[in-house]
């Protein structure tokens, strides 16, 4: 466990630039965006989280998978399009990190998909504990949060004038080791302080709730007329799943510019009549099914398929960027309280 | 990443976000947490709907008709074919031969260039857009009732607002950020009163819901007039202290008692006086309306209607009150305050008044014409009758939108010369002699002015697509081959001029307008901007409210034995309009990709009609084919088509019954059969 001097951040992170891309949260104007590292704009005192989470680093909102041309006669040019450029990521929060560690139980375990795998193994998470709440985040619910215990290369947590440093990976640790002369041993006064943090961040939650037994009671709630009455205001805008660190759905459409094409993947929502056209229709007809598909995928089908996996990660943001306030605690109460 | 804060460029929410951008292509949208409508918030549209910038489908070059195709062609040669043309048809009939037809989709930058290249360099007042197609008779209405014919109050004053009456706006759809500010309103307790014809989703969670049968909007509102004032829930100090006429209202409203209202409407007596007395005890009430109101013959009077019911109620001059039209395209209420109406110079400065002509004169250093010049639809007649020669049309696709389309088809192609300026190949500009392409919203610097008044900038994200090139740049551009030097360095210059010639954009400039843009009227440099209107006193000469007695007339068309069923028409939230855009789009283009008729069950069933089958829907101007969805929202005996779909186009069917003073044609009735396919 190390400090780092809070006026050396930029330094470490410019320092890693010579051999990565380096991703921040930055301050744009008056809002909170990820994106390449520029001092000027890094932002580090910040409460909650950017509107669209890291995971965009890893399964980008639109991607191009491969061209394919026709040459002459039958003959087809394919082309793929990996990206392997090696990045960091750095001021992840620990509810980005569980996302991140849900994606990586989706896309690396049964069916690898390459292109995630191709970012996921040449990506560095360094994380960003919450000293605060924000508004609409519950990670202290789920425990996800608001101090990450894992799923991370690095995580930092903000001691006012040095950040506390602790090591989650060998990469992790290559990165210290990298800039060595910025970091000191971390005291005992300082791992006090990290912890006297975390307890009075939580205190600023909203009361939790408990989770336990929360599948079992979902199992029952299947035919509850909740999911047509929370669903009734639903404008359609799918931003529930454009913001969710833990929605994976895409789908793909090929682009075509005379002779050569691009296949291309886009992320999709759960929530719109047309999703999973593909296969012949959306079997869920109604928002009442299609609200409910979304809270089952999160509390329900993920941990069972995936060993425990969390399918939500407590961030809040689809609260936040609802334009019918549809608010995912407030089901989940109506879940627990059946 | 780059990522380029802007305004979006589908409706008039002006909610902003932030365009990813890699390699010269738009790859991500990020919403705008900070601002002060979308709060982070989009719809499907603002968060999935920009495929269409990067489609195979763009126009990149300057296009020359020759025989029945096109050929490519240099920019030069394209304006010199213009220029030569357009002189030569000005010389030997007059400039009043030609119009131009502006673009609500186009920047406040462009729309000003453009009217300003009608008037000063071509010499004519024939300059229009697609506001007379959806909110000319709330310029009308409003102007004529409070002096000022925009949305009275500011989006997020709506969330506060204690009862909400919608009236011809299917708002979750059309205006989805105003939506999400009614169920705000709703969710915490406000009432909300919904008047259309259609269970729209609004009315589900609505506490009354008048569904009055459609073109009665007078009737019903006046059946609320008349319960107001016979219970006495009027505001009598507003009416004594801010109004004038009230007495002629009095009079004319006494006619239609609840039972009257009723017959007309066909909403239940209890629930006009109830809607009535809601919105009455309220201080703090907001009327909010859309096409439904605007679109009919008796589009002013439904506006002035809903005047009469805020003024009558003071429920207007203060926060979360008012009277709030909401404008359809990202910057219709920008084309209209850029002039962009053949009346009026920028600011609404009419064109008849010789002190704000010769100001004009004095700036652009020409002698301008007096007269005003012909609407949309009026010039569209006139192509047919041979007396308009030339056409310009910038971003605009008539052979959709217009009523009547293949009575438009007949008129562009009787026309001498016609130019179209758009992204794509439209069915409006396969008819042209000349096609300039134009470029998105992501390639342009400019502002928009939303429906709730901000100016707020637009800016480059990409570089333009092939040789096409902003509106802006190809006015100034062929500007020059007519002899007229329009000079200008860069978008905000043109902004220094708008804001020296129109006292409500006096006070804006680009540098005031980083921040979150500035609400007109914004008369001076060190002005804040205005969130509402008519504070204190009516923007009208003398300051007071005018009220007006409002008589119920039918609409123009109603069924009868040969064509049974009512048709209203209007669109969906996947879509824009003709849909050159939507329609490119993977996500809106599956979610809607085929136009329908919404049949009411009931009548579905007499007519062996089932839901997804094919049908035929015809009127005394057209038919066209598409499916039947068979619903339980829509009233008997009315039918309901969204325009967006060229294969089943709905304004095929549409008559170009005008409103006599508006001139706005009454899409939201006509009369046609079905039958199945």
């Amino acid at each position: 466990m190390k400090t780092l001097d809070k006026t050396e951040l930029s330094k470490f992170l410019e320092g890693l630039r010579a051999d990565f891309r380096v991703i921040t949260p930055l301050q744009e104007g008056e809002d909170l965006l990820f994106g390449e590292f520029d001092s000027s704009k890094l932002a580090v005192n910040f409460t909650g989280r950017p509107i669209i989470p890291p995971k965009e680093y890893l399964f980008p909102q639109q991607e191009r998978l491969f061209t394919f041309t026709a040459e002459e006669g039958d003959r087809v040019e394919v082309k793929a399009y990996l990206n392997e450029e090696k990045q960091v990521i750095w001021g992840i929060r620990p509810c980005d990190l569980c996302g991140i560690k849900t994606l990586d139980s989706i896309f690396l375990s049964n069916y690898v998909d390459t292109y995630y795998q191709a970012r996921r193994e040449n990506t560095i998470l360094m994380g960003l504990n919450c000293n605060q709440a924000c508004e609409t985040g519950f990670c202290n619910s789920l425990q996800t949060g608001p101090f990450a215990k894992d799923s991370f290369d690095l995580i930092f947590t903000d001691l006012a004038n040095r950040y506390l440093v602790e090591v989650g990976s060998k990469a992790g640790e290559a990165m210290i080791a990298r800039r060595a002369n910025l970091f000191t041993e971390a005291s005992d006064e300082d791992k006090g302080e990290a912890n006297r943090l975390e307890e009075k961040s939580k205190q600023g939650f909203k009361p939790l709730f408990d989770m336990k037994g929360v599948d079992n009671k979902l199992a029952q709630a299947w035919d509850d007329r909740l999911w047509a009455e929370e669903s009734d205001s639903c404008i359609l805008c799918g931003g529930c799943n454009f913001v969710c660190p833990t929605c994976h759905c895409f789908n793909i459409e090929d682009i075509k510019a005379g002779r050569e094409s691009e296949r291309v993947r886009c992320w999709d929502s759960c929530q719109l009549g047309g999703f999973t056209q593909m296969a012949a229709e959306n079997t869920r007809q109604t928002q009442g099914e299609r609200l409910r598909q979304r809270i089952y995928h999160k509390f329900s089908y993920t941990p069972a398929k995936y060993d425990g996996a969390i399918g939500c990660s407590g961030c809040g943001r689809c609260i936040e960027v609802c334009p019918s306030n549809i608010d995912i605690t407030h089901i989940l109460e109506r879940v627990i309280k059946r | 990443m780059k990522k380029v804060l802007t305004t979006c460029e589908f409706c008039g929410c002006g909610c902003n976000f932030y365009l990813g951008v890699e390699d010269n292509k738009v790859v991500a949208v990020y919403p705008c947490a900070s601002h002060p409508v979308n709060q982070g918030r989009l719809c499907i549209k603002g968060w999935q709907g920009h495929d269409y910038i990067h489609s195979p489908e763009r126009l990149t070059t300057p296009l020359i008709k020759q025989g029945d195709t096109f050929r490519e062609a240099s920019w030069e040669e394209a304006y010199r074919l213009i220029a030569d043309r357009l002189r030569g048809i000005k010389e030997k009939y007059g400039s009043d031969s030609i119009a131009v037809f502006s673009s609500a989709k186009c920047t406040n930058e462009e729309n000003y260039l453009l009217q300003k290249f009608a008037r000063a360099v071509i010499g004519t007042n024939n300059v229009d857009h697609c506001a007379r197609l959806c909110h000319a008779s709330t310029i009308v209405g409003l102007m004529a009732t409070f002096g000022s014919g925009a949305m009275t109050n500011s989006i997020n004053e709506i969330g506060n607002a204690e009862v909400i009456f919608v009236i011809g706006s299917n708002t979750t759809e059309q205006h989805p950020l105003i939506a999400s500010q009614i169920i705000k309103a709703v969710k915490g307790g406000s009432k909300l009163i919904v008047a259309d014809p259609r269970k729209i989703q609004l009315a589900r969670f609505a506490s009354i819901h008048l569904s009055h049968k459609v073109g009665t909007d007078v009737a019903l509102i006046n059946g609320m007039l008349n319960v107001i004032i016979s219970e006495g829930l009027l505001d009598k100090d507003f009416i004594e202290n801010r109004t004038e006429d009230f007495d002629k209202l009095k009079e004319e409203v006494a006619k239609f008692t609840p039972q009257k209202s009723s017959q007309i409407t066909g909403v239940p007596a209890e629930q006009i006086v109830e809607a009535a007395r809601v919105f009455a005890k309220s201080r703090k009430s907001t009327i909010i309306y859309a096409m439904g109101i605007t679109q009919h013959t008796t589009g002013v009077d439904n506006v002035m209607s809903c005047a009469n019911l805020a003024m009558v109620t003071g429920n207007i001059g203060r926060e979360s009150t008012g009277v709030d039209p909401l404008r359809g395209q990202n910057n219709v209420q920008g084309a209209c305050d850029m002039g962009a109406l053949p009346n009026v110079f920028p600011g609404y400065q009419a064109v008849t008044n010789d002190e704000l002509r010769q100001n004009f004169e004095r700036g652009w250093g020409v002698k301008l014409p007096s007269q005003p010049g012909l609407t949309t639809i009026e010039a569209v007649d006139k192509g047919l009758e041979g007396e308009l020669k030339a056409l310009y049309i910038m971003g605009e696709n008539i052979m959709l939108s217009d009523p009547d389309v293949n009575h438009v088809e007949q008129a562009l192609n009787s026309l001498d010369f016609l130019v179209v300026q758009d992204i794509f190949l439209t069915e409006t500009a396969r008819l042209a002699d000349v096609v300039l392409p134009g470029v998105s919203f992501a390639e342009k610097d400019g502002t928009f002015t939303s429906t709730e008044r901000r100016v707020q900038r637009v800016r480059r994200a990409i570089d333009p697509i092939g040789m096409s090139k902003p509106d802006c740049k190809v006015i100034t551009e062929l500007s020059s081959y007519l002899g007229y030097e329009m000079d200008y360095a860069s978008p905000g210059e043109i902004m220094d001029e708008i804001a020296r010639l129109t006292p409500i954009y006096g006070g804006i400039s680009y540098s005031r307008l980083e921040d979150k843009g500035l609400q007109w009227p914004c008369p001076s440099p060190d002005h804040p901007g205005t969130s509402y209107l008519h504070k204190g006193q009516f923007s009208r000469a003398g300051g007071r409210g005018k009220f007006y007695a409002i008589p119920y007339r039918p609409p123009a068309e109603l069924p009868d034995s040969n064509y049974p069923f009512a048709l209203t028409t209007g669109r969906v939230g996947f879509h824009w309009h003709t849909g050159t855009m939507t329609r490119k789009d993977w996500v809106l283009d599956r979610e809607y990709p085929r136009g329908y008729v919404e049949v009411n069950a009931q009548d579905a069933t007499k007519l062996g009609i089932r839901n997804g089958m094919m049908v035929k829907v015809a009127s005394r101007r057209g038919e066209i084919s598409l499916q039947a969805k068979v619903v339980d929202t829509i009233q008997a005996g009315l039918l309901f088509i969204p325009f967006h779909f060229a294969e089943a186009a709905a304004n095929k069917l549409t008559g170009a019954n005008l409103d006599p003073v508006a001139k706005i044609p009454e899409y939201k009735v006509c009369a046609v059969k079905l039958e199945r396919d």
